[in-house]
């Protein structure tokens, strides 16, 4: 916050003069400006100026800005590659396109990004990490540099989370949002509720934190100056979740939804609060009533197949089992996760008897066993298609080829309204792991909806059961009650 | 899949090269022990088991056909015994024993042109065998070069009981070994020829790829074999694409080199892409495939296939987006058998120690765990049936069998599978 605070005298008191200043400069209000356009290069010098402060500026100061910007710029380059050619040479590609692309921005944001690769790239080579099989880059070094480098040409479109040093954030993002930040890139926290979760949780700290700047208020200011950059890191750690989206887009139409004078205590109290509801309803009771729907679906003596390990699915099967349903499982698991291996140790322990395959081989055979698939979801498309780890859509396909029923799990706050994917190459990711041509791996795929018999949500309907795209229809009616 | 072979362990090439220093049973033993092991699997069973048959032959002590029969076929079952999941051992005992019984009635015939009655009796099987063509079916389908040699074993036999002194009076006694000799030497000249049908079989599917693969295409495919290393790099001297591998063995021993990267490397240097899909399923990826190239261990009857476990996920992906799926497969993987109840439903189970550490604790120990070395493919997902002969679809199969197996091997399959 102390960033924060230091920010906002800049900008604040240059906000008023500013748009007479910038058309025709009057004598009487020449003071301020020249002031801030003495105090920018300085500014520039020591520590980057925030983004805000950029857009205040006249022509002529933006123009001696970039210029003590670039020449910083220059400057941090070539100590980078200094120090780089001691170890390889470089090749200037990589360098010079990001140079480019910073001098023709000029912000602050983006001198931070060069600068945050170049500690990168010295300070990488320490991590052990199989070296690129491409072979266009010379060094070790320089592979480092780019990890999407290796990434194959046909799937460079697709987003990869990255693990970014703290110290190559935005000087606004919060200490807690820094952490979340850190777990997702190194997928501490991996499935879509606990991300959601956490993002919430540490977004309170920021609203707790947050103080209105003298002369705005917080329904303007709080979204693009406090919450925005927090938004921005966490996006840059691993692409945004669609819970993330969907909630981040009710926080923000809750904030606007304040009136321009209501008293920041109360906004703040307001948000807080809308948080905490959100998180119940829509993450703790959501996850209770769908397990409590989904266990009724599962009758005695049947044979529920399952793929890797969702947490609904587990709560389903250990609710089923407690309603004293006698019932059995087969785990299918993902070689590359391992979670089923878990899932299968929680339901032995209960006195469910599971059957476990390590990987795909032979699933024709166990989904002719089966009665029923349960299957959890990361998110549900507009067009009712599901996107989960990778490997469901074989599983829903094997299953529904033998005419059973393929039964996904999601809470409604992982439907997206907006988004329509057919395919697993338009909205994925890259496993940061396997992210080479010598081992690549998508971490989700795509279940169209055909192979799909319902989805349990927590909408109470008839049966518990219903076809995804009667979900968003009730969804779109109900234009989302608790927080907007 | 069959654990690496270390330096001291039996292995196939060292069977093979010994084969001639040990004695017949210790060969066979010693080949039954690989099977059994997995250490002999895929493509090299078929020639393994014409290796041994070809021994049998030459080196066990038979006086008629029917004791040679008898004793390919309790070998053959032995070995069929020995890895139910290669069906294509018992293709290469069925072919054996076709080829005996040809060359014996050939060699009746012959007979019965020079009118030596007596030799009748011993070489014919037991009872009055059913009539059947003359053997020219299978030396069309196995190629030109076969057809002439063939041809000239016709005049030897035929020759070698014309030059017998006299017909009748000749002692049985004598007949026999020269008989024997020459029918020993036909049927061990007609093993080599299905070990070269075998050997050259890859060769002759490769010659294909540069039609099935076009520019710009990406081909998956799954535990690439020989057979689609083959393939592939063929391709390659032709063609610009790329190809995705997928089926890597999830576990890497550290250390260890990259997944295929020698076929990768081959590949590469011709300027084919190739992208390692560390990946459990692979409907992910399909919608950028643009064929599926796989080979099968083994194709039914029913135009079924027996492939390794986790190959009809790659179908079953392809079949979501219709993509085609090209099986690889020489002539001598068409068995003339359905596949059982038990496999079209479910694959053979393996190994499950490697996957799961019995070192977790008690809950893994009540784990049912199970781990698939094979699945079945069922006809209806393949699309091209690419073989040592051309292009096929299912409507030739019947054909193509005919062609291959007599009907009374075609019928072995209990026997084989009883021994």
């Amino acid at each position: 916050m102390a960033s924060e605070a230091s920010g906002a005298p800049v900008g604040a008191p240059a906000s008023a003069p500013a748009p007479a200043a910038t058309p025709a400069p009057a004598g009487g209000n020449r003071q301020p400006t020249t002031a801030a356009a003495a105090a920018s290069p300085t500014a520039t010098a020591t520590a980057p100026a925030p983004a805000s402060s950029g857009s205040q500026l006249t022509p002529v100061q933006l123009k001696a800005k970039a210029k003590a910007e670039k020449a910083a710029r220059r400057a941090q380059v070539k100590e980078t590659r200094d120090v780089a050619a001691l170890a390889a040479p470089v090749p200037p590609a990589g360098g010079a396109a990001s140079d480019a692309k910073g001098g023709a921005k000029g912000k602050g944001k983006q001198q931070d990004g060069t600068q945050g690769t170049g500690a990168q790239a010295q300070g990488r080579p320490a991590h052990p990490h199989r070296p690129s099989m491409s072979g266009r880059r010379p060094s070790i070094l320089v592979v480092e540099k780019d990890v999407r480098s290796g990434i194959p040409e046909c799937f460079s479109h697709v987003p990869m989370a990255k693990r970014m040093p703290a110290s190559q954030a935005h000087k606004d993002v919060h200490p807690a949002v820094l952490a979340v930040g850190q777990e997702m890139a190194t997928f501490a926290i991996r499935d879509s509720i606990a991300r959601l979760e956490a993002t919430l949780l540490a977004f309170k700290k920021v609203i707790e934190s947050y103080e209105t700047p003298k002369g705005n208020s917080l329904s303007r200011h709080f979204v693009p100056h406090a919450l925005n950059p927090q938004i921005e890191y966490l996006t840059e750690c691993r692409p945004m979740c669609f819970s993330m989206g969907n909630a981040i887009r009710l926080l923000k139409a809750k904030v606007n939804k304040f009136d321009i004078d209501t008293p920041e205590d109360e906004a703040k109290e307001g948000l807080l609060g809308a948080i905490d509801v959100f998180i119940k309803e829509r993450v703790m009771l959501a996850e209770f009533v769908i397990a409590r729907n989904a266990a009724a679906i599962i009758k005695d003596g049947e044979h529920v197949l399952t793929y890797g390990r969702h947490r609904l699915v587990e709560k389903t099967l250990l609710q089923a089992s407690e309603d004293g349903k006698t019932f059995e499982v087969s785990i299918v698991d993902d070689p590359y996760d391992g979670g089923g291996r878990e899932l299968a140790k929680a339901l032995r322990h209960a006195g469910i008897r599971v059957f476990y395959s390590p990987n795909l081989g032979g699933l024709n055979a166990i989904a002719h066993r089966a009665t029923n698939a349960l299957l959890g979801a990361e998110a549900i498309f507009a067009n009712g298609s599901l996107q989960a780890p990778a490997g469901t859509a074989d599983v829903a396909m094997a299953v529904s080829a033998q005419l059973k029923k393929v039964i996904a799990l999601c809470e409604t706050i992982n439907f997206d309204r907006e988004r329509i994917s057919v395919d697993a190459l338009t909205y994925n990711e890259v496993d940061p792991e396997r992210n080479t041509a010598e081992s690549f791996r998508l971490l989700f795929d795509n279940t169209r909806d055909k192979y799909i018999s319902g989805v349990v949500t927590e909408f109470e309907t008839g049966s518990g059961l219903s076809p995804a795209q009667s979900i968003l229809a009730l969804l779109r009616k109900q234009e989302d009650p608790t927080i907007a | 899949m069959a654990p690496s072979q270390a330096g001291y362990a039996p292995s196939l090439d060292k069977l093979l090269k010994s084969l001639k220093n040990h004695p017949l049973e210790a060969s066979i033993d010693a080949l039954i022990f690989l099977l059994t092991r997995r250490q002999v699997h895929g493509d090299d069973c078929a020639i393994a088991t014409a290796h041994i048959l070809l021994q049998v032959v030459a080196r066990s002590k038979w006086n008629d056909v029917d004791q040679l029969l008898a004793r390919v076929q309790k070998a053959g079952s032995r070995l069929v015994y020995a890895a139910p999941d290669e069906p294509v051992i018992g293709n290469i005992v069925r072919r054996v024993l076709g080829l005996i019984r040809d060359e014996a009635s050939e060699e009746r015939n012959a007979d019965d042109l020079s009118e030596s009655a007596s030799d009748i009796q011993t070489l014919t099987t037991s009872s009055s065998p059913p009539p059947r063509p003359p053997p020219l079916v299978r030396s069309t389908t196995a190629g030109g070069s076969m057809s002439v040699s063939k041809s000239m074993f016709n005049l030897l036999s035929v020759a070698d009981p014309a030059d017998l002194p006299t017909g009748a009076s000749t002692p049985v006694s004598q007949a026999q070994p020269a008989s024997i000799q020459a029918l020993r030497s036909e049927v061990i000249d007609g093993i080599e020829e299905i070990m070269d049908e075998i050997s050259q079989a890859d060769d002759q599917i490769a010659s294909f790829a540069e039609i099935q693969i076009n520019p710009g295409d990406y081909v998956l495919v799954y535990r690439p074999s020989k057979t689609v290393e083959k393939f592939l790099v063929k391709a390659a001297s032709k063609r610009r694409f790329t190809v995705f591998i997928a089926g890597l063995e999830p576990h890497k021993k550290q250390g260890a080199e990259a997944p295929y990267a020698a076929l990768r490397k081959k590949l590469n240097a011709a300027g084919v892409n190739t992208v390692n899909l560390a990946s459990n399923g692979l409907t992910a990826y399909m919608a950028r495939v643009s064929k599926v190239v796989i080979s099968a261990k083994a194709v039914y009857q029913n135009g079924g296939l027996l492939v390794d476990s986790g190959s009809c996920i790659a179908v079953q992906a392809a079949e979501a987006y219709s993509k085609p799926v090209i099986v690889l497969c020489g002539v001598y993987k068409f068995c003339p058998q359905d596949p059982s109840e038990e496999l079209s439903w479910g694959g053979v189970k393996g190994n499950s120690s490697a996957e799961v550490s019995y070192a977790e604790g008690a809950e893994v120990d009540e784990l049912e765990v199970e781990n698939t070395v094979t699945d079945y493919v069922r006809p209806e997902h393949v699309d091209i049936y690419l073989t040592n002969l051309g292009p096929q679809t299912l409507h030739h199969f019947a054909g193509i069998l005919a062609d291959h197996y007599k009907p009374e091997e075609m019928l072995l399959s209990l026997q084989l599978g009883e021994a």
